[in-house]
Protein backbone atom coordinates (compact mmCIF):
# COMPACT_ATOMS: atom_id res chain seq x y z
CA UNK A 1 0.00 0.00 0.00
CA UNK A 2 1.31 3.45 -0.82
CA UNK A 3 0.98 6.62 1.14
CA UNK A 4 -1.50 7.91 -1.43
CA UNK A 5 -4.16 5.58 -0.06
CA UNK A 6 -3.88 6.88 3.49
CA UNK A 7 -7.10 8.27 4.88
CA UNK A 8 -7.37 10.18 8.11
CA UNK A 9 -8.12 8.09 11.17
CA UNK A 10 -11.75 8.40 12.23
CA UNK A 11 -10.94 9.72 15.69
CA UNK A 12 -7.89 11.80 14.98
CA UNK A 13 -9.02 14.28 17.64
CA UNK A 14 -8.50 11.73 20.41
CA UNK A 15 -5.52 13.02 22.30
CA UNK A 16 -4.67 13.23 25.96
CA UNK A 17 -6.15 16.40 27.41
CA UNK A 18 -2.79 17.11 29.04
CA UNK A 19 0.53 15.38 29.60
CA UNK A 20 -0.46 12.51 31.89
CA UNK A 21 1.24 12.58 35.26
CA UNK A 22 1.16 10.95 38.66
CA UNK A 23 -2.27 12.36 39.53
CA UNK A 24 -3.74 10.70 36.41
CA UNK A 25 -2.17 7.38 37.38
CA UNK A 26 -3.51 7.74 40.91
CA UNK A 27 -6.98 8.48 39.56
CA UNK A 28 -6.70 5.36 37.42
CA UNK A 29 -5.61 3.24 40.38
CA UNK A 30 -8.42 4.67 42.47
CA UNK A 31 -10.90 3.65 39.76
CA UNK A 32 -9.43 0.16 39.85
CA UNK A 33 -9.82 -0.16 43.63
CA UNK A 34 -13.33 1.23 43.82
CA UNK A 35 -14.70 -0.83 40.92
CA UNK A 36 -14.07 -4.16 42.65
CA UNK A 37 -16.89 -5.38 44.84
CA UNK A 38 -14.45 -7.25 47.09
CA UNK A 39 -13.00 -3.90 48.22
CA UNK A 40 -16.31 -2.73 49.58
CA UNK A 41 -17.50 -5.86 51.29
CA UNK A 42 -14.14 -6.41 52.96
CA UNK A 43 -14.06 -2.80 54.20
CA UNK A 44 -17.68 -2.95 55.36
CA UNK A 45 -16.87 -6.12 57.29
CA UNK A 46 -13.82 -4.38 58.72
CA UNK A 47 -15.87 -1.44 60.01
CA UNK A 48 -18.59 -3.59 61.59
CA UNK A 49 -16.27 -6.16 63.20
CA UNK A 50 -13.67 -3.68 64.43
CA UNK A 51 -16.13 -1.24 65.97
CA UNK A 52 -18.02 -4.23 67.39
CA UNK A 53 -14.93 -5.67 69.06
CA UNK A 54 -13.90 -2.33 70.53
CA UNK A 55 -17.37 -1.85 71.97
CA UNK A 56 -17.52 -5.38 73.40
CA UNK A 57 -14.07 -4.96 75.00
CA UNK A 58 -15.15 -1.64 76.55
CA UNK A 59 -18.36 -3.17 77.90
CA UNK A 60 -16.56 -6.12 79.47
CA UNK A 61 -13.73 -4.13 81.06
CA UNK A 62 -16.07 -1.44 82.35
CA UNK A 63 -18.40 -4.07 83.76
CA UNK A 64 -15.48 -5.81 85.49
CA UNK A 65 -13.99 -2.55 86.79
CA UNK A 66 -15.17 -2.97 90.43
CA UNK A 67 -13.41 -6.35 90.61
CA UNK A 68 -10.13 -5.31 88.89
CA UNK A 69 -6.86 -5.21 90.82
CA UNK A 70 -5.06 -1.93 91.38
CA UNK A 71 -2.56 -2.36 88.54
CA UNK A 72 -5.24 -3.10 85.95
CA UNK A 73 -7.29 -0.18 87.21
CA UNK A 74 -4.30 2.10 86.84
CA UNK A 75 -3.93 0.95 83.24
CA UNK A 76 -7.63 1.56 82.67
CA UNK A 77 -7.12 5.17 83.75
CA UNK A 78 -3.75 5.80 82.12
CA UNK A 79 -4.56 4.30 78.76
CA UNK A 80 -8.32 4.46 78.32
CA UNK A 81 -7.85 5.43 74.67
CA UNK A 82 -5.77 2.29 74.01
CA UNK A 83 -8.40 0.23 75.76
CA UNK A 84 -11.06 1.67 73.47
CA UNK A 85 -9.23 1.56 70.12
CA UNK A 86 -6.80 -1.36 70.26
CA UNK A 87 -9.34 -4.23 70.48
CA UNK A 88 -10.57 -3.27 66.99
CA UNK A 89 -7.11 -3.50 65.46
CA UNK A 90 -7.13 -7.24 64.90
CA UNK A 91 -10.02 -7.40 62.48
CA UNK A 92 -9.16 -4.07 60.89
CA UNK A 93 -5.59 -5.09 60.16
CA UNK A 94 -6.75 -8.51 58.90
CA UNK A 95 -8.97 -6.80 56.30
CA UNK A 96 -6.24 -4.31 55.43
CA UNK A 97 -3.60 -7.06 55.00
CA UNK A 98 -5.82 -8.97 52.58
CA UNK A 99 -6.82 -5.82 50.70
CA UNK A 100 -3.24 -4.63 50.33
CA UNK A 101 -1.86 -7.96 49.10
CA UNK A 102 -4.79 -8.62 46.73
CA UNK A 103 -4.59 -5.19 45.16
CA UNK A 104 -1.35 -6.14 43.45
CA UNK A 105 -1.36 -9.96 43.34
CA UNK A 106 -4.76 -10.00 41.60
CA UNK A 107 -3.14 -8.04 38.76
CA UNK A 108 -0.50 -10.73 38.38
CA UNK A 109 -2.98 -13.60 38.59
CA UNK A 110 -5.36 -12.09 36.01
CA UNK A 111 -2.83 -10.67 33.55
CA UNK A 112 -4.04 -7.14 34.32
CA UNK A 113 -0.46 -6.28 35.29
CA UNK A 114 0.49 -6.23 31.60
CA UNK A 115 -2.27 -3.74 30.80
CA UNK A 116 -1.10 -1.66 33.76
CA UNK A 117 2.55 -1.81 32.68
CA UNK A 118 1.73 -0.91 29.07
CA UNK A 119 -0.18 2.12 30.33
CA UNK A 120 2.59 3.12 32.74
CA UNK A 121 5.82 1.63 31.42
CA UNK A 122 7.95 3.33 34.05
CA UNK A 123 6.61 0.64 36.40
CA UNK A 124 7.51 2.24 39.72
CA UNK A 125 5.07 5.09 39.13
CA UNK A 126 2.16 2.64 38.78
CA UNK A 127 3.08 0.96 42.08
CA UNK A 128 3.44 4.33 43.80
CA UNK A 129 0.06 5.43 42.41
CA UNK A 130 -1.47 2.21 43.67
CA UNK A 131 0.07 2.88 47.08
CA UNK A 132 -1.33 6.41 47.12
CA UNK A 133 -4.85 5.29 46.23
CA UNK A 134 -4.72 2.45 48.77
CA UNK A 135 -3.31 4.68 51.52
CA UNK A 136 -6.04 7.28 51.02
CA UNK A 137 -8.80 4.69 51.10
CA UNK A 138 -7.43 2.79 54.10
CA UNK A 139 -6.86 5.96 56.12
CA UNK A 140 -10.42 7.19 55.59
CA UNK A 141 -12.04 3.82 56.28
CA UNK A 142 -9.86 3.31 59.38
CA UNK A 143 -11.05 6.63 60.73
CA UNK A 144 -14.59 5.40 60.10
CA UNK A 145 -13.66 2.64 62.54
CA UNK A 146 -11.75 4.78 65.04
CA UNK A 147 -14.19 7.68 65.35
CA UNK A 148 -17.37 5.68 66.12
CA UNK A 149 -15.37 3.27 68.29
CA UNK A 150 -14.03 6.26 70.23
CA UNK A 151 -17.41 7.89 70.87
CA UNK A 152 -19.20 4.67 71.78
CA UNK A 153 -16.22 3.45 73.84
CA UNK A 154 -15.94 6.82 75.61
CA UNK A 155 -19.60 6.69 76.59
CA UNK A 156 -19.18 3.19 78.00
CA UNK A 157 -15.88 3.72 79.83
CA UNK A 158 -17.02 7.17 80.95
CA UNK A 159 -18.37 5.60 84.11
CA UNK A 160 -14.82 5.33 85.50
CA UNK A 161 -12.52 7.27 83.20
CA UNK A 162 -12.69 10.32 81.01
CA UNK A 163 -11.68 10.67 77.40
CA UNK A 164 -12.22 13.58 75.08
CA UNK A 165 -11.81 14.27 71.39
CA UNK A 166 -10.22 17.58 72.37
CA UNK A 167 -7.60 15.84 74.48
CA UNK A 168 -4.36 15.91 72.43
CA UNK A 169 -3.41 12.34 73.29
CA UNK A 170 -6.87 10.96 72.56
CA UNK A 171 -7.09 12.87 69.28
CA UNK A 172 -3.58 11.78 68.31
CA UNK A 173 -4.50 8.15 69.00
CA UNK A 174 -7.64 8.38 66.87
CA UNK A 175 -5.59 9.73 63.95
CA UNK A 176 -2.83 7.22 64.67
CA UNK A 177 -5.33 4.38 64.19
CA UNK A 178 -5.65 5.47 60.55
CA UNK A 179 -1.90 5.97 60.21
CA UNK A 180 -1.24 2.51 61.65
CA UNK A 181 -3.71 0.79 59.29
CA UNK A 182 -2.33 2.76 56.35
CA UNK A 183 1.18 1.59 57.22
CA UNK A 184 0.01 -2.04 57.46
CA UNK A 185 -1.74 -1.74 54.09
CA UNK A 186 1.44 -0.42 52.44
CA UNK A 187 3.49 -3.25 53.97
CA UNK A 188 0.91 -5.71 52.59
CA UNK A 189 1.05 -4.07 49.14
CA UNK A 190 4.85 -4.31 49.17
CA UNK A 191 4.80 -7.99 50.17
CA UNK A 192 2.25 -8.64 47.42
CA UNK A 193 4.43 -6.88 44.85
CA UNK A 194 7.47 -8.88 45.97
CA UNK A 195 5.87 -12.35 45.88
CA UNK A 196 3.28 -11.71 43.10
CA UNK A 197 1.17 -14.55 44.41
CA UNK A 198 -2.05 -14.14 46.41
CA UNK A 199 -1.86 -17.14 48.73
CA UNK A 200 1.84 -16.65 49.44
CA UNK A 201 1.42 -12.90 49.99
CA UNK A 202 -1.49 -13.26 52.39
CA UNK A 203 0.25 -16.09 54.28
CA UNK A 204 3.42 -14.04 54.76
CA UNK A 205 1.42 -11.01 55.82
CA UNK A 206 -0.68 -12.93 58.34
CA UNK A 207 2.42 -14.66 59.72
CA UNK A 208 4.12 -11.29 60.13
CA UNK A 209 1.11 -9.67 61.70
CA UNK A 210 -0.47 -12.42 63.80
CA UNK A 211 2.02 -15.26 64.38
CA UNK A 212 5.57 -13.96 64.51
CA UNK A 213 5.15 -11.72 67.57
CA UNK A 214 4.11 -14.69 69.70
CA UNK A 215 7.02 -16.77 68.46
CA UNK A 216 9.59 -14.02 69.10
CA UNK A 217 8.47 -13.53 72.70
CA UNK A 218 9.56 -17.12 73.33
CA UNK A 219 13.16 -15.91 73.05
CA UNK A 220 14.29 -15.59 76.66
CA UNK A 221 15.05 -12.24 78.23
CA UNK A 222 14.11 -8.76 77.09
CA UNK A 223 15.70 -9.34 73.67
CA UNK A 224 12.70 -11.34 72.48
CA UNK A 225 10.34 -8.70 73.85
CA UNK A 226 12.16 -5.92 72.05
CA UNK A 227 12.28 -7.91 68.84
CA UNK A 228 8.61 -8.79 68.97
CA UNK A 229 7.68 -5.18 69.65
CA UNK A 230 9.75 -4.06 66.68
CA UNK A 231 7.35 -5.89 64.36
CA UNK A 232 4.67 -3.83 62.58
CA UNK A 233 2.25 -5.24 65.15
CA UNK A 234 4.23 -3.60 67.96
CA UNK A 235 3.96 -0.25 66.23
CA UNK A 236 0.34 -0.14 67.40
CA UNK A 237 1.72 1.59 70.48
CA UNK A 238 0.96 4.73 68.47
CA UNK A 239 -2.72 3.92 69.05
CA UNK A 240 -2.44 4.48 72.81
CA UNK A 241 -1.47 7.02 75.40
CA UNK A 242 1.89 5.30 75.65
CA UNK A 243 1.37 5.05 79.41
CA UNK A 244 0.78 1.34 79.49
CA UNK A 245 3.03 -0.95 81.51
CA UNK A 246 3.21 -3.47 78.65
CA UNK A 247 4.67 -0.99 76.20
CA UNK A 248 8.38 -1.24 75.55
CA UNK A 249 8.57 1.54 72.99
CA UNK A 250 7.06 5.01 73.07
CA UNK A 251 4.44 6.09 70.52
CA UNK A 252 7.13 8.08 68.66
CA UNK A 253 9.35 5.01 68.49
CA UNK A 254 6.32 3.02 67.33
CA UNK A 255 5.79 5.48 64.49
CA UNK A 256 9.45 5.14 63.47
CA UNK A 257 9.17 1.33 63.55
CA UNK A 258 6.12 1.49 61.26
CA UNK A 259 7.86 3.92 58.92
CA UNK A 260 10.97 1.76 58.79
CA UNK A 261 8.94 -1.27 57.75
CA UNK A 262 7.09 0.70 55.08
CA UNK A 263 10.28 2.27 53.69
CA UNK A 264 12.34 -0.95 53.67
CA UNK A 265 9.67 -3.23 52.20
CA UNK A 266 8.29 -0.53 49.91
CA UNK A 267 11.79 0.24 48.65
CA UNK A 268 12.44 -3.45 48.02
CA UNK A 269 9.13 -3.75 46.16
CA UNK A 270 9.87 -0.71 43.97
CA UNK A 271 13.37 -1.94 43.15
CA UNK A 272 12.08 -5.41 42.27
CA UNK A 273 9.16 -4.17 40.16
CA UNK A 274 11.52 -1.90 38.23
CA UNK A 275 13.93 -4.73 37.45
CA UNK A 276 11.57 -7.62 36.76
CA UNK A 277 9.88 -8.57 33.48
CA UNK A 278 6.10 -8.74 33.55
CA UNK B 1 2.10 18.37 22.01
CA UNK B 2 3.71 15.65 24.01
CA UNK B 3 2.10 12.82 22.11
CA UNK B 4 3.52 13.72 18.73
CA UNK B 5 6.27 11.33 17.75
CA UNK B 6 9.74 12.38 18.82
CA UNK B 7 10.92 11.73 15.32
CA UNK B 8 8.19 11.67 12.71
CA UNK B 9 10.64 10.37 10.10
CA UNK B 10 11.59 7.36 12.22
CA UNK B 11 9.95 4.04 11.36
CA UNK B 12 6.85 3.20 13.40
CA UNK B 13 8.64 0.24 14.94
CA UNK B 14 12.30 -0.57 14.72
CA UNK B 15 14.26 -3.47 16.18
CA UNK B 16 18.04 -3.29 16.03
CA UNK B 17 19.98 -6.41 16.93
CA UNK B 18 17.33 -7.38 19.45
CA UNK B 19 18.46 -10.36 21.52
CA UNK B 20 16.89 -12.12 24.47
CA UNK B 21 18.06 -15.26 26.20
CA UNK B 22 16.48 -17.32 28.94
CA UNK B 23 19.34 -19.13 30.58
CA UNK B 24 21.24 -20.78 27.74
CA UNK B 25 18.35 -20.62 25.30
CA UNK B 26 18.40 -17.72 22.85
CA UNK B 27 14.76 -16.94 22.18
CA UNK B 28 15.28 -13.80 20.11
CA UNK B 29 18.53 -13.75 18.18
CA UNK B 30 19.83 -10.45 16.77
CA UNK B 31 16.54 -9.41 15.19
CA UNK B 32 16.71 -6.32 13.03
CA UNK B 33 13.62 -5.11 11.22
CA UNK B 34 11.31 -2.16 10.70
CA UNK B 35 7.55 -1.95 10.63
CA UNK B 36 6.00 0.85 8.59
CA UNK B 37 2.70 2.66 8.61
CA UNK B 38 -0.13 2.14 6.14
CA UNK B 39 0.12 -1.63 5.91
CA UNK B 40 -0.55 -4.83 7.79
CA UNK B 41 2.71 -6.56 8.61
CA UNK B 42 2.30 -10.24 9.35
CA UNK B 43 4.69 -11.62 11.94
CA UNK B 44 5.06 -15.31 11.20
CA UNK B 45 6.93 -18.17 12.73
CA UNK B 46 6.42 -21.65 14.10
CA UNK B 47 5.39 -22.04 17.74
CA UNK B 48 8.28 -21.07 19.98
CA UNK B 49 9.96 -19.00 17.27
CA UNK B 50 10.02 -15.94 19.54
CA UNK B 51 7.09 -13.93 18.16
CA UNK B 52 5.48 -13.16 21.50
CA UNK B 53 8.81 -12.47 23.17
CA UNK B 54 9.70 -10.03 20.37
CA UNK B 55 6.39 -8.22 20.86
CA UNK B 56 6.99 -8.07 24.60
CA UNK B 57 10.47 -6.65 23.96
CA UNK B 58 9.03 -3.98 21.65
CA UNK B 59 6.61 -2.99 24.41
CA UNK B 60 9.17 -2.88 27.19
CA UNK B 61 7.55 -5.69 29.15
CA UNK B 62 10.87 -7.50 28.92
CA UNK B 63 14.33 -6.09 28.63
CA UNK B 64 16.60 -7.27 25.82
CA UNK B 65 20.02 -8.69 26.64
CA UNK B 66 21.33 -6.59 23.78
CA UNK B 67 19.95 -4.47 20.99
CA UNK B 68 17.21 -1.87 21.04
CA UNK B 69 13.50 -1.70 20.34
CA UNK B 70 12.18 1.67 19.26
CA UNK B 71 8.73 3.15 18.76
CA UNK B 72 8.88 6.24 16.53
CA UNK B 73 12.57 6.33 17.37
CA UNK B 74 12.13 6.12 21.15
CA UNK B 75 12.07 3.23 23.61
CA UNK B 76 8.50 2.35 24.63
CA UNK B 77 9.21 3.06 28.29
CA UNK B 78 10.15 6.66 27.52
CA UNK B 79 6.82 7.48 25.83
CA UNK B 80 4.50 9.79 27.65
CA UNK B 81 0.88 8.60 27.21
CA UNK B 82 2.16 5.39 25.57
CA UNK B 83 -1.33 4.13 24.70
CA UNK B 84 -1.67 7.09 22.33
CA UNK B 85 1.34 5.77 20.40
CA UNK B 86 0.89 2.02 20.57
CA UNK B 87 -2.12 -0.18 21.20
CA UNK B 88 -1.42 -3.82 21.93
CA UNK B 89 -3.39 -7.01 22.32
CA UNK B 90 -1.05 -9.55 23.86
CA UNK B 91 -3.33 -12.04 25.55
CA UNK B 92 -7.07 -12.48 25.51
CA UNK B 93 -7.70 -11.83 29.17
CA UNK B 94 -5.40 -9.10 30.42
CA UNK B 95 -8.02 -7.66 32.74
CA UNK B 96 -9.36 -8.24 36.24
CA UNK B 97 -12.26 -10.67 36.09
CA UNK B 98 -14.24 -8.84 38.75
CA UNK B 99 -14.29 -5.49 36.98
CA UNK B 100 -16.68 -4.47 34.22
CA UNK B 101 -15.36 -3.84 30.72
CA UNK B 102 -16.32 -0.21 30.98
CA UNK B 103 -14.52 0.34 34.28
CA UNK B 104 -11.46 -1.46 32.94
CA UNK B 105 -11.33 0.96 30.02
CA UNK B 106 -12.09 3.97 32.23
CA UNK B 107 -9.09 3.14 34.43
CA UNK B 108 -6.85 2.85 31.37
CA UNK B 109 -8.20 6.09 29.87
CA UNK B 110 -7.59 7.97 33.12
CA UNK B 111 -3.99 6.79 33.26
CA UNK B 112 -3.43 8.39 29.83
CA UNK B 113 -5.43 11.58 30.52
CA UNK B 114 -7.79 10.58 27.71
CA UNK B 115 -11.35 11.96 27.65
CA UNK B 116 -13.80 9.37 29.00
CA UNK B 117 -16.04 9.84 25.96
CA UNK B 118 -13.38 7.79 24.16
CA UNK B 119 -14.34 4.76 26.29
CA UNK B 120 -17.84 4.69 24.81
CA UNK B 121 -16.42 5.19 21.33
CA UNK B 122 -14.17 2.13 21.49
CA UNK B 123 -16.94 0.08 23.13
CA UNK B 124 -19.05 0.90 20.07
CA UNK B 125 -16.21 0.07 17.69
CA UNK B 126 -15.80 -3.44 19.13
CA UNK B 127 -19.52 -3.99 19.68
CA UNK B 128 -19.43 -4.45 23.45
CA UNK B 129 -21.59 -1.47 24.31
CA UNK B 130 -24.58 -3.46 25.53
CA UNK B 131 -22.54 -5.71 27.81
CA UNK B 132 -20.02 -3.12 29.00
CA UNK B 133 -21.37 -3.08 32.55
CA UNK B 134 -21.08 -6.84 33.04
CA UNK B 135 -18.17 -8.40 34.90
CA UNK B 136 -15.51 -8.99 32.26
CA UNK B 137 -14.73 -12.36 33.86
CA UNK B 138 -18.06 -13.66 32.52
CA UNK B 139 -17.09 -12.88 28.92
CA UNK B 140 -16.57 -15.54 26.29
CA UNK B 141 -13.16 -15.72 24.65
CA UNK B 142 -14.47 -13.77 21.67
CA UNK B 143 -15.83 -11.00 23.88
CA UNK B 144 -12.61 -10.91 25.90
CA UNK B 145 -10.67 -10.55 22.65
CA UNK B 146 -12.92 -7.64 21.67
CA UNK B 147 -12.29 -5.99 25.03
CA UNK B 148 -8.55 -6.40 24.45
CA UNK B 149 -8.93 -4.71 21.06
CA UNK B 150 -10.98 -1.91 22.61
CA UNK B 151 -8.12 -1.33 25.07
CA UNK B 152 -5.63 -1.37 22.20
CA UNK B 153 -7.61 1.25 20.24
CA UNK B 154 -8.36 3.43 23.27
CA UNK B 155 -5.61 5.98 22.67
CA UNK B 156 -6.22 6.09 18.90
CA UNK B 157 -2.66 4.83 18.43
CA UNK B 158 -0.65 5.12 15.22
CA UNK B 159 0.75 1.65 15.87
CA UNK B 160 -1.25 -1.48 16.67
CA UNK B 161 0.32 -4.76 17.83
CA UNK B 162 -1.84 -7.86 17.90
CA UNK B 163 -0.53 -11.19 19.14
CA UNK B 164 -2.55 -14.08 17.70
CA UNK B 165 -5.76 -12.02 17.60
CA UNK B 166 -7.93 -14.63 15.89
CA UNK B 167 -7.15 -17.47 18.29
CA UNK B 168 -10.35 -18.97 19.60
CA UNK B 169 -12.62 -16.72 17.57
CA UNK B 170 -15.66 -17.89 15.63
CA UNK B 171 -15.75 -17.22 11.86
CA UNK B 172 -17.64 -13.99 12.34
CA UNK B 173 -15.02 -12.78 14.84
CA UNK B 174 -12.18 -13.77 12.51
CA UNK B 175 -13.84 -11.86 9.67
CA UNK B 176 -14.30 -8.83 11.91
CA UNK B 177 -10.65 -8.74 13.05
CA UNK B 178 -9.40 -9.24 9.49
CA UNK B 179 -11.39 -6.25 8.26
CA UNK B 180 -10.48 -4.18 11.29
CA UNK B 181 -6.76 -4.72 10.65
CA UNK B 182 -7.12 -3.73 7.00
CA UNK B 183 -9.10 -0.66 7.98
CA UNK B 184 -6.53 0.37 10.59
CA UNK B 185 -3.76 0.07 8.01
CA UNK B 186 -5.80 2.00 5.44
CA UNK B 187 -6.17 4.77 8.01
CA UNK B 188 -2.41 5.12 7.91
CA UNK B 189 -1.50 3.12 10.98
CA UNK B 190 1.20 0.52 11.35
CA UNK B 191 -0.32 -2.87 12.14
CA UNK B 192 1.92 -5.72 13.30
CA UNK B 193 0.04 -8.97 13.74
CA UNK B 194 1.51 -12.29 14.74
CA UNK B 195 -0.06 -15.54 13.75
CA UNK B 196 0.72 -19.08 12.86
CA UNK B 197 -2.39 -19.34 10.69
CA UNK B 198 -1.08 -19.07 7.13
CA UNK B 199 -4.40 -18.70 5.36
CA UNK B 200 -5.31 -15.88 7.69
CA UNK B 201 -2.06 -14.06 6.99
CA UNK B 202 -2.28 -14.70 3.25
CA UNK B 203 -5.51 -12.71 3.03
CA UNK B 204 -4.58 -10.00 5.55
CA UNK B 205 -0.89 -9.17 5.49
CA UNK B 206 0.65 -6.85 2.93
CA UNK B 207 4.13 -7.44 4.27
CA UNK B 208 5.69 -10.35 6.13
CA UNK B 209 8.31 -10.76 8.80
CA UNK B 210 9.14 -14.42 9.20
CA UNK B 211 11.21 -15.70 12.08
CA UNK B 212 12.39 -19.12 13.13
CA UNK B 213 14.30 -19.95 16.31
CA UNK B 214 14.49 -16.26 17.07
CA UNK B 215 16.18 -15.35 13.78
CA UNK B 216 14.81 -13.29 10.93
CA UNK B 217 14.22 -15.55 7.93
CA UNK B 218 12.35 -13.19 5.61
CA UNK B 219 11.30 -9.53 5.44
CA UNK B 220 9.42 -8.77 2.22
CA UNK B 221 5.95 -8.31 0.75
CA UNK B 222 3.59 -11.26 0.97
CA UNK B 223 3.58 -11.65 -2.81
CA UNK B 224 7.36 -11.67 -3.01
CA UNK B 225 7.57 -14.18 -0.19
CA UNK B 226 5.28 -16.59 -1.99
CA UNK B 227 7.13 -16.18 -5.25
CA UNK B 228 10.54 -16.75 -3.69
CA UNK B 229 9.75 -19.71 -1.55
CA UNK B 230 7.38 -21.89 -3.52
CA UNK B 231 8.38 -24.46 -6.09
CA UNK B 232 8.82 -22.42 -9.32
CA UNK B 233 6.83 -24.94 -11.34
CA UNK B 234 3.94 -24.85 -8.87
CA UNK B 235 4.08 -21.06 -8.75
CA UNK B 236 3.99 -20.75 -12.51
CA UNK B 237 1.08 -23.17 -12.76
CA UNK B 238 -1.00 -21.33 -10.17
CA UNK B 239 -3.29 -18.53 -11.34
CA UNK B 240 -2.46 -15.17 -9.74
CA UNK B 241 -5.70 -15.02 -7.72
CA UNK B 242 -4.96 -18.38 -6.13
CA UNK B 243 -1.36 -17.62 -5.22
CA UNK B 244 -2.10 -16.47 -1.63
CA UNK B 245 -3.04 -20.11 -1.00
CA UNK B 246 0.61 -21.01 -1.63
CA UNK B 247 1.74 -19.08 1.43
CA UNK B 248 1.48 -22.13 3.64
CA UNK B 249 3.72 -24.17 1.36
CA UNK B 250 6.24 -21.34 1.07
CA UNK B 251 6.30 -20.95 4.82
CA UNK B 252 6.81 -24.67 5.39
CA UNK B 253 9.70 -24.81 2.95
CA UNK B 254 11.41 -21.83 4.52
CA UNK B 255 10.96 -22.80 8.16
CA UNK B 256 11.47 -26.56 7.80
CA UNK B 257 14.85 -26.32 9.49
CA UNK B 258 13.76 -23.74 12.03
CA UNK B 259 10.89 -25.54 13.69
CA UNK B 260 11.30 -25.64 17.44
CA UNK B 261 8.95 -28.51 18.22
CA UNK B 262 8.65 -30.99 15.37
CA UNK B 263 7.16 -34.46 15.21
CA UNK B 264 9.73 -36.99 14.05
Amino acid sequence: MTTATIVRPEHSAVRPTHRPGFSDLTRSEWTKIKTLRSTWWSLAAMIVLSVGFSVIACIITTHDYPTLDAATRAEFHQDTIGLILQPGEGFASLAVCVLGVLLITSEYSTGMIRATTLAAPKRTSALLAKAAALAGLVFVVSELVAIPAFFIGSAITGKYASTSITDPIDLRSILAFGVYMTGISLIALSIGALVRHTAAGISIMLALQFVLAGVLTLIPGSFGQHLSNALPLGADVIVSSGHNAQNIYTPLQGLLILLAWVVVLGGAALATVKRRDV
Amino acid sequence: MTTTPANAAAPAIEARGLTKTYGKKTVVDHLTFQVHTGRVTGFLGPNGAGKSTTMRLLLGLERPDSGTALIHGKPYASLSAPLSHVGALLEAKAFHKGRSARNHLVALAQSQALPLTRVDEVLDVVGLHDVAKQRAGAYSLGMAQRLGIAAALLGDPRIVLLDEPVNGLDPEGVFWIRNLMKKLAAQGRAVLVSSHLMNEMAVTADHLLVIGKGRLLADCTTAEFIERHTDPAVYAATPAVARPALLEEAFMRLTASAVEYAAR
